[in-house]
């Protein structure tokens, strides 16, 4: 009986080999550069940032001042007043997004890209063996389904988290040559039982990435279901690229009006919304989201691994 | 001897359709086993239920008489198979797609790879893309990939399909010689009949997915046939075998007289003409086809 790591290592074989792998590395290196030349040629350095500020701190005690705040943002609020008057106190310029650190947070965003190509990748693992014919002779060794089709999953996962590093790195080296590393020693700013502490920048932009990544996970383990299901590549990054991007949307519209809206997906992929903004429903907590998460993973991987296994191979 | 297969009572539902009726048949070690059927008539179905693909409705396919639905990976262990055509990862080479299956069993060492790649006779473009091979070729490779883990059940699914005369020349000696040397059971699916006799020990016609007739090679030249004789004087002989049989049908042909006697009776027949004083030149024994077998019990070229 082969190792979970062997069919690890064959998984991917098969992923690294493609042409069409390569082609998404060069595409998130290109996307870092565009990031960042667009960044800087766009960016309007503030003349006077404790100016700047001061005005949103005004601004901020008179949304506070006002009667019908709702807690939660009340809560944000004053953090963020607290926040920016440390700035002034101890002279600590708010991280404009033209340098080192402030490109890094942005790059971030370039995560919904890596999420796409994780489902490229994730939903082809199972439907390309049906497509190609090579599912029957991937299934006639001594190796259970089950055993299979984990070895696709955490495949398609690292694949995922080698495309991360792969964006920390090109990030780091394209924001460092295009905006310098003056300000590598700026600390960020949170706010901890009622204080405003410094920390350490890198440790932010890791839990930024980190965050960023619950969409990633839950979209490729929604794309794997998919594909085991319906055993068709095209369906299955359709499906999931389609509610990858208008999900949230519909999301919020939904929560405007209805209560059990809290109850979708992806009410609750965005946990920066307990970290630096308000709830999408009154009464959601990191909990109860993370709660909610764990309850879709285990129904999409359950689902994929019942049908996958008991499915009579006809391809 | 312990049979390395056997199927007992096998049936396949798909839907309200029953496409495997009660199938029931033992594979041993050191035969070749063809597995013969029209068009639709249930071998693929049935291959890849032994081989664990499909789900199996009721009955069960033991394999060193272990079943594959209770315990699939002990079961699955010893056999090597072809299901259909041989598809193979076309963006890898042969060897990288050697190496995938290598991976899946433990103990295939470099060296195996090495030696199967010469065997099937890939040396040469054994680190191309598969994408440039030629049918052949491809079948080739998928022989390998079958024989990689010294399986002692062999499965092939339509192996020759694609390959030139020299090549299923080739394959056969060699899975003849697995069979005897090494003591292999091997399953043979195939359309080609002359093939098939030439290759198969034993025989198992199927139909609509019910087993039409079990037959050995040496069976099947016994059976009821016809006998060409080449005598002088003709006009003579054909008097003196209408008044031993007279309700046989006898053809005069150009080469002598052909006639249906069973094989037990030849000698006879032969003392018979002798003791006439006509003289006899030769007898031939016309042993049926298999192909000639095969319409019989199927009744022609009829698919399901
Ligand atoms: N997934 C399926 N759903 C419904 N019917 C099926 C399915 N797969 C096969 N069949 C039917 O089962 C029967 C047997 O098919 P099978 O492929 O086993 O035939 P075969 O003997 O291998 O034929 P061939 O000589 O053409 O390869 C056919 O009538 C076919 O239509
Ligand atoms: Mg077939």
């Amino acid at each position: 009986m082969p190792s979970i790591l062997s069919l690890i290592q064959n998984e991917n074989m098969k992923i690294y080999r493609r042409i069409g792998t390569w082609f998404m590395i060069a595409l998130l290196a290109l996307s870092t550069l565009a990031g960042a030349l667009i960044t800087k040629a766009t960016h309007k350095e503030p003349k006077n940032w404790k100016a700047e500020v001061a005005s949103e701190i005004k601004e901020m005690e008179a949304q506070l001042s006002e009667e019908k705040v709702p807690k939660m943002y009340k809560n944000h609020l004053e953090q963020q007043l607290k926040i920016n008057e440390y700035r002034l106190e101890h002279n600590i310029k708010p991280v404009a997004s033209n340098t080192f650190w402030g490109y890094l947070v942005s790059s971030a965003d370039i995560i919904a890209l890596i999420t796409l190509f994780t489902i490229i990748v994730a939903a082809g693992s199972v439907a390309n063996e049906f497509s190609w014919g090579t599912i029957k002779l991937l299934l006639i060794r001594s190796a259970s389904r089950t055993k299979i089709l984990l070895s696709k999953y955490i495949a398609a996962l690292l694949f995922a988290l080698c495309m991360l590093l792969l964006l920390f790195v090109f990030s780091s080296v394209v924001g460092a040559i295009v905006f310098g590393i003056e300000n590598i020693r700026e600390p960020y700013l949170a706010y901890q039982n009622g204080t405003v502490v410094e920390k350490s920048m890198l440790l932010h932009v890791m839990q930024v990435y980190a965050l960023n990544c619950v969409d990633l996970v839950m979209m490729t383990t929604f794309a794997f279901m998919i594909s085991a299901v319906f055993r068709n590549h095209s369906l299955a990054v359709g499906l999931a690229t389609f509610a990858l991007f208008a999900g949230p949307q519909i999301t919020t519209l939904l929560a405007m009006k209805f209560d059990w809206a809290k109850y979708l997906l992806f009410a609750n992929t965005d946990l920066t919304q307990y970290i630096d903004g308000t709830p999408l429903v009154e009464g959601m907590t990191m909990p109860f989201s993370m709660m909610m998460l764990l309850i879709y993973f285990v129904i999409f991987n359950a689902l994929t691994w019942f049908i996958f296994r008991k499915r009579d191979i006809a391809a | 001897m312990n049979p390395l297969l056997q199927l007992k009572n096998v049936r396949k539902d798909i839907g309200k359709k029953t496409i495997i009726h009660d199938l029931s048949l033992e594979v041993f070690p050191g035969e070749v086993f063809g597995f013969l059927g029209p068009n639709g008539a249930g071998k693929t179905t049935t291959i890849r239920m032994i081989v664990g693909l499909m789900g199996i409705t009721s009955g069960d396919v033991l394999i060193n008489g272990i079943s594959i639905q209770k315990d699939f990976e002990k079961a699955i262990q010893h056999v090597g198979a072809i299901v259909e055509n041989p598809e193979m990862y076309k963006f890898l080479t042969g060897y990288q797609n050697l190496l995938h299956y290598a991976r899946m069993t433990k103990g295939v060492t470099k060296e195996r790879i090495d030696e199967v790649v010469k065997l099937v006779g890939l040396e040469k473009r054994i680190h191309d893309k598969v994408k440039t091979y030629s049918l052949g070729m491809r079948q080739r490779l998928g022989l390998a990939q079958a024989l990689l883990h010294r399986p002692s059940l062999l499965i092939l699914d339509e192996p020759t399909n694609g390959l030139d005369p020299a090549g299923i020349r080739e394959i056969r000696d060699y899975l003849r010689k697995l069979a005897k040397e090494e003591g292999l059971g091997i399953i043979v699916s195939s359309h080609l009949l002359s093939e098939m006799e030439m290759m198969c020990d034993r025989f198992a016609i199927i139909q609509h997915g019910r087993l039409v007739g079990i037959e050995s090679v040496q069976e099947l030249s016994k059976q009821a046939q016809k006998v060409l004789l080449t005598v002088k004087p003709v006009e003579q002989a054909l008097t003196v075998i209408k008044n031993i049989y007279p309700h046989m049908n006898i053809t005069s042909a150009k080469q002598g007289i052909e006639v249906s006697i069973d094989y037990e009776e030849i000698p006879s027949l032969n003392a018979a003409l002798v003791s006439e004083n006509i003289k006899v030149y030769g007898i031939q024994v016309l042993t049926k086809s298999l192909e000639e077998r095969f319409l019989e019990m199927t009744g022609g070229n009829e698919i399901a």
